[in-house]
């Protein structure tokens, strides 16, 4: 809630340089692509309502064509990203490891072409002016699980191999990498939050995490790569250290 | 009763402000409607009367004729469409905010999920969280300053509040203080299913340093420094005129001017021999602990 203009945009991720020169087209296409509803929806709304009896309601109803023609183009970048990714996908299924950094390996590049198509729909839905848009419901058309009553509206989370339970809380501002990058060493791995744990603001979880059931987590600590935090216990530190059980 | 619990919140961790969605969330869409609303009305009034300059005709009459000057407002009409569209909003949800307060009025301590409390600290939240948004957006940097104040929050003059997670109420900042980029000041804080609620006090010309976390129930008095990447506990009294730094805060140094912090560099760098000397001066300077 009340975020700052700097901070209200999607997650951010670093796509290669060379996918992202390279594989520009796939991202145009998309744009262009989910604007194709849009207009069609203006072509009618012009056609229909600018006739004689109606142009009272041409001028009526603009505000509320432009709140249309907004949805409608995040439900269908939505959709066409999610079409392209499931081609995508069948080409090289998605997997957690340890890979190199370059474009030779495979896993790599189709991580930053799958990301390159993702990134359109997720930059449109970040400003949208209901906060729960943002990551509850756009990340589920990727693959995210994400558990009913659970707050992370103003955090950025990784788009995918990421799973959260149902009531969980995850405070402003802290965030939750699936993907690491460390040094010629690309890391890929899932990052699970059961029920009901609590995470405070400014967190940052590293790709292997995994917090199991009520168990609290500090503000302004992080975790390591693969470290488990134990049920019913409070973690705090940096990186996040046991102190004490509930 | 209150007070040990306060102790025990203490105890534990600082967790984060926050507000699940309920359906009186939707109440945006109550405020997008009546922003476009007062928008379409001004603007049928205004492309009517030019309609009006240019044909002679007029879809409905209103007592005012169109003057030829009206063609002067154009451009102000497409900028200012805008303005209107947040002003509205941020003032019909003021309005809102005033008569949620009325029907029960806000209070600090703790209160249990579910508790009549607990859902009007969520009513006030969602009303004032759409206008904050709004004036975030636009290009005016003070604008989202006028709309806390607007919201019974108490910003002094010439201060610096852009880029933080504020809460809009509980939060009291004098003049002349300045935030820095991703702070986080919260009067409410979660705990499971509890809501913690105490008033946080900034005072005059403090520099609150970035990435920097106020738990609710802080005081910081007059000319206090916070330093980056540190965090306060709940109920913590920050000194003035000292800087503050740790995650909690504990550690407090003294404010000094450049050449002093230079000299002092110079004497580490020269007395290698008697770097006890200066271990023992520095240690004089670091104050609590």
């Amino acid at each position: 809630m009340f975020q700052p203009a700097s901070l209200k945009g999607e997650s951010p991720v670093p796509i290669d340089e060379g996918v992202r020169n390279k594989y520009l087209v796939i991202y145009i296409l998309i744009i262009i692509l989910s604007f194709i509803p849009c207009s069609l929806f203006e072509f009618w709304y012009v056609i229909y309502f600018w006739s004689e009896p109606f142009v009272w309601l041409f001028f009526l109803l603009i505000p509320l064509n432009a709140l249309v023609a907004i949805y409608i183009i995040h439900f269908s970048a939505i959709l066409i990203s999610v079409l392209i990714l499931k081609v995508v996908n069948l080409i090289h299924a998605p997997k957690e490891g340890i890979y190199r950094r370059s474009l030779e390996d495979r896993d790599y590049f189709f991580w930053n072409i799958r990301n390159i198509i993702k990134k359109w729909p997720l930059y449109v839905l970040a400003s949208n002016p209901f906060p729960w848009f943002k990551n509850r419901f756009t990340l589920r058309f990727f693959g995210v699980s994400i558990g009913k009553k659970s707050i992370c509206d103003n955090s950025w989370i990784s788009s995918e191999f990421v799973s959260i339970g149902k009531n969980v809380i995850i405070g402003m501002n802290s965030s939750i990498l699936s993907f690491g990058i460390e040094q010629d060493n690309f890391i890929l791995k899932k990052v699970r939050i059961e029920d009901n744990v609590l995470i405070g603001a400014k967190c940052v979880l590293l790709p292997g995490t995994l917090i199991k059931q009520n168990a609290s987590l500090s503000a302004h600590s992080y975790t390591n790569h693969n470290s488990v935090l134990e049920e019913n216990s409070i973690y705090k530190g940096h990186p996040a250290k046991l102190k004490s059980k509930k | 009763m209150e007070q040990e619990q306060d102790t025990k919140f203490e105890m534990e961790f600082i967790s984060t402000s926050g507000v699940y969605k309920t359906p009186f969330s939707l109440i945006i869409i109550v405020q997008l409607f009546i922003g476009g609303l007062v928008l379409i009305l001004v603007n049928l009034w205004f492309i009517n009367s030019l309609y009006y300059l240019l044909t002679g005709s007029e879809f409905f009459s209103i007592g005012l004729k169109a003057e030829w000057y009206y063609w002067l407002l154009l451009p102000l009409n497409i900028y200012g469409n805008i303005f209107l569209f947040v002003f509205t909003i941020i003032i019909f949800s003021a309005g809102v905010f005033k008569l949620l307060n009325k029907i029960s009025q806000s209070k600090e301590g703790v209160f249990q999920k579910g508790s009549k409390d607990w859902k009007y600290m969520h009513r006030r939240f969602w009303t004032a969280f759409f206008p904050i948004w709004l004036a975030r957006a636009l290009p005016l940097p003070w604008l989202d300053i006028i709309a806390y104040r607007f919201f019974g929050t108490k910003v002094g003059s010439s201060v610096v509040l852009y880029e933080g997670y504020v809460d809009p109420e509980f939060v009291e900042i004098g003049d002349f203080t300045m935030t820095s980029l991703n702070i986080c000041i919260f009067s409410h804080l979660i705990y499971h299913d509890k809501v913690l609620i105490k008033k946080v006090k900034i005072g005059k010309a403090c520099v609150v340093g970035p990435h920097t976390i106020i738990s609710p129930g802080t005081v910081m008095e007059d000319f206090a420094v916070l330093g980056v990447n540190s965090y306060t506990k709940i109920n913590q009294n920050l000194e003035g005129n000292l800087i503050h730094v740790g995650t909690p805060v504990s550690i407090t140094l003294p404010i000094q001017s450049v050449e002093e912090s230079q000299q002092k560099a110079v004497k580490v760098k020269e007395g290698v021999k008697d770097s006890k000397e200066n271990q023992l001066e520095s240690n004089k300077d670091l104050k609590g602990g």
